[in-house]
C-alpha cells in the first residue's frame, strides 16, 4: 500500500456542506487523484455517505484500483463508466460495482444511469462525484455542457443528494466554467497554478 | 396515474380514465416496455390488466420482459395481467385469413370488448395494432374498427394503450402506418430515437393527451430493470441532433 496523505482541509471544508449543496472541486492536471481521494474519503469516512462517481475522465476499473492502492474500499460505492465502452475490451472489468454508458455524449443517458442508480442504493446519504466537466467538455458543446451541469446541479439539489464536480478549471471552456461558478452552492479550489 | 415514474408528471396527472392511447414508435424505442409497465403498475393497484400480443408469442413476450424487476410472473399467475396471443383468438374466432372483411372485424371486436367485459379489464394494451391492422384492407374498416373499438372500451372503463410502429419519428411523420389511428385516439405518446453523433438516444414526447394540459415537450427515456424512467432533452441537444433512427 502506498503511503498517502489526504489534504485534510478539504475534509474541514466539507464539514461545511449539507445534502442539498453542489461544490465544485477545481484541480490542477497533477494533482486530480489527491484532491479526488482528499474529498471523497471524509465523505464516506466521516460522513458515511455512498452513491455514485461518474468517470468520464478515465476508466472507472483504473479509478478504483488506485484507490485501492492507498488502502481505500469503495465497494459500496457505484462507479457509471463513460470511457471504457469506447475501448476496445474496456469493458471486460472484474468490478461488480461498476456499469457503463456508451459515451460521454450521452448526457441525459448518463444523468438517468445516475438516478436509477440512486434508487437501488442501500445508503442513507448520497454524493454523486462528477469527474470531470473538463473531461466532459473534449465531447460535448459549451452550451450543451452548460445546460446539462445547470439540470445536474438542480436535479440532485432538489433530491438531497450532494452534487460534487471536479474540474480542471485550465481545460474548461470559459462558459462553463461561469456557470459552475453561478449554479454550484460551494467550491474546493485546489486548482490553482503556483508560479516558482 | 399510470404510476409510471416521470409519465405521469409530464401528463400532469396521468391519461384520462376510459382513453384510448396511441404509443407510436420506432423499433427499439421502448413501446412493448412501456406498455408492460403501464398494465404492471395497474396490477400493483389491483386493476385487472390485459396484453393482446400480435407481434410476437406471449411466451417470448413474457420471457423477454422478465428481466425487469418491475414484472413479477405471479401478475400472470394470479390473473392480475392477462396475456393473449392474436393468433389464438384468430383461430378460435375462425379467422385464419389473410384478410378481414366487415363480419370479420366486427367479430374481432365483440371477442376483445367480451374478454375485457368478462374478466373487468381496466387497463388494457394491444401490441401492435399495426400488426392486427395490416389484416383489415380498407382504411374505412380500418376506422370503423379503431372507432369502434375505442368507443365500447371507453364505455367499460378501460383505458387503452394501442401500440403503433412506425418507421421514422420526425416532425413531418405519420404516427401511424395507417394514417387513421391518430385522429382517432384520444392520445398520442410518440417515441423514438435521436441520433448523436453517431449515438442512438431513446426519447419520448406526448404529442396529444385529451382533458390533461401535458407537456409537449421532448423526454430522455431509460428503459431500467425497475421500470422506464424520463427527464426533458436537453435543449441544445435538439439542435446538435438528428431526430429519428433513419435521420429523415
Amino acid at each position: 500500500m502506498t503511503m498517502f496523505e489526504l489534504d485534510q482541509r478539504i475534509a474541514e471544508q466539507l464539514t461545511q456542506v449539507s445534502l442539498n449543496s453542489s461544490v465544485q472541486v477545481r484541480m490542477s492536471a497533477a494533482n486530480t487523484f489527491a484532491v479526488t481521494a482528499s474529498t471523497m474519503v471524509p465523505l464516506m469516512q466521516m460522513f458515511e455517505m455512498g452513491g455514485v462517481y461518474i468517470s468520464a475522465s478515465r476508466g472507472a476499473a483504473e479509478i478504483i484500483q488506485a484507490f485501492e492502492a492507498i488502502g481505500i474500499d469503495v465497494s459500496n460505492i457505484h462507479f457509471l463508466d463513460l470511457v471504457s465502452s469506447g475501448v476496445l475490451g474496456g469493458t471486460d472489468v472484474p468490478y461488480p460495482n461498476i456499469s457503463f454508458v456508451d459515451s460521454p455524449i450521452m448526457l441525459e443517458s448518463i444523468l438517468l444511469r445516475t438516478l436509477y442508480t440512486l434508487r437501488t442504493v442501500n445508503s442513507q446519504r448520497n454524493f454523486v462525484f462528477l469527474d470531470s466537466v473538463n473531461a466532459l467538455a473534449i465531447y460535448n458543446d459549451d452550451r450543451m455542457l452548460a445546460e446539462y451541469l445547470h439540470t445536474f446541479i438542480n436535479t440532485f439539489r432538489q433530491r438531497e443528494v450532494l452534487s460534487v464536480i471536479l474540474n480542471v478549471p485550465d481545460q474548461t471552456p470559459p462558459l462553463v466554467l461561469a456557470n459552475l461558478d453561478t449554479y454550484c452552492t460551494d467550491l474546493v479550489d485546489r486548482g490553482q497554478v503556483v508560479l516558482l | 396515474m399510470t404510476g409510471i415514474h416521470g409519465l405521469d408528471e409530464i401528463l400532469r396527472g396521468g391519461i384520462p380514465y376510459g382513453s384510448t392511447v396511441l404509443a407510436a414508435g420506432t423499433c427499439g424505442s421502448g413501446k412493448t416496455t412501456l406498455g408492460m409497465e403501464f398494465l404492471v403498475r395497474g396490477a400493483l393497484a389491483g386493476e385487472a390488466c390485459a396484453h393482446f400480443t400480435a407481434t410476437e408469442p406471449s411466451v417470448k413476450l413474457l420471457e423477454n420482459i422478465r428481466q425487469y424487476a418491475f414484472f413479477d410472473m405471479n401478475m400472470v399467475d394470479s390473473g392480475l395481467i392477462n396475456v393473449f396471443d392474436m393468433d389464438v383468438l384468430y383461430s378460435w374466432l375462425g379467422l385464419d385469413k389473410a384478410s378481414f372483411e366487415l363480419d370479420d372485424v366486427h367479430a374481432l371486436i365483440k371477442s376483445i370488448v367480451d374478454i375485457v367485459n368478462t374478466i373487468g379489464v381496466t387497463r388494457l394494451v394491444i401490441d401492435s395494432v399495426t400488426t392486427l391492422c395490416y389484416k383489415i384492407k380498407s382504411e374505412q374498416l380500418i376506422r370503423d374498427f379503431l372507432f369502434t373499438l375505442g368507443k365500447k372500451l371507453a364505455t367499460l372503463g378501460c383505458t387503452t394503450i394501442l401500440i403503433s410502429e412506425i418507421t421514422s419519428a420526425t416532425e413531418n411523420a405519420h404516427w401511424s402506418s395507417f394514417g387513421v389511428e391518430e385522429a382517432i385516439a384520444d392520445g398520442i405518446i410518440v417515441m423514438g430515437d435521436s441520433e448523436r453523433m453517431g449515438h442512438l438516444l431513446r426519447f419520448l414526447q406526448v404529442v396529444k393527451m385529451r382533458g390533461t394540459s401535458h407537456s409537449r415537450a421532448k423526454h430522455a427515456i431509460e428503459l431500467t430493470p425497475l421500470g422506464v424512467m424520463l427527464i426533458p432533452m436537453l435543449k441544445w441537444g435538439a439542435s446538435a441532433d438528428k431526430t429519428s433512427r433513419w435521420g429523415q
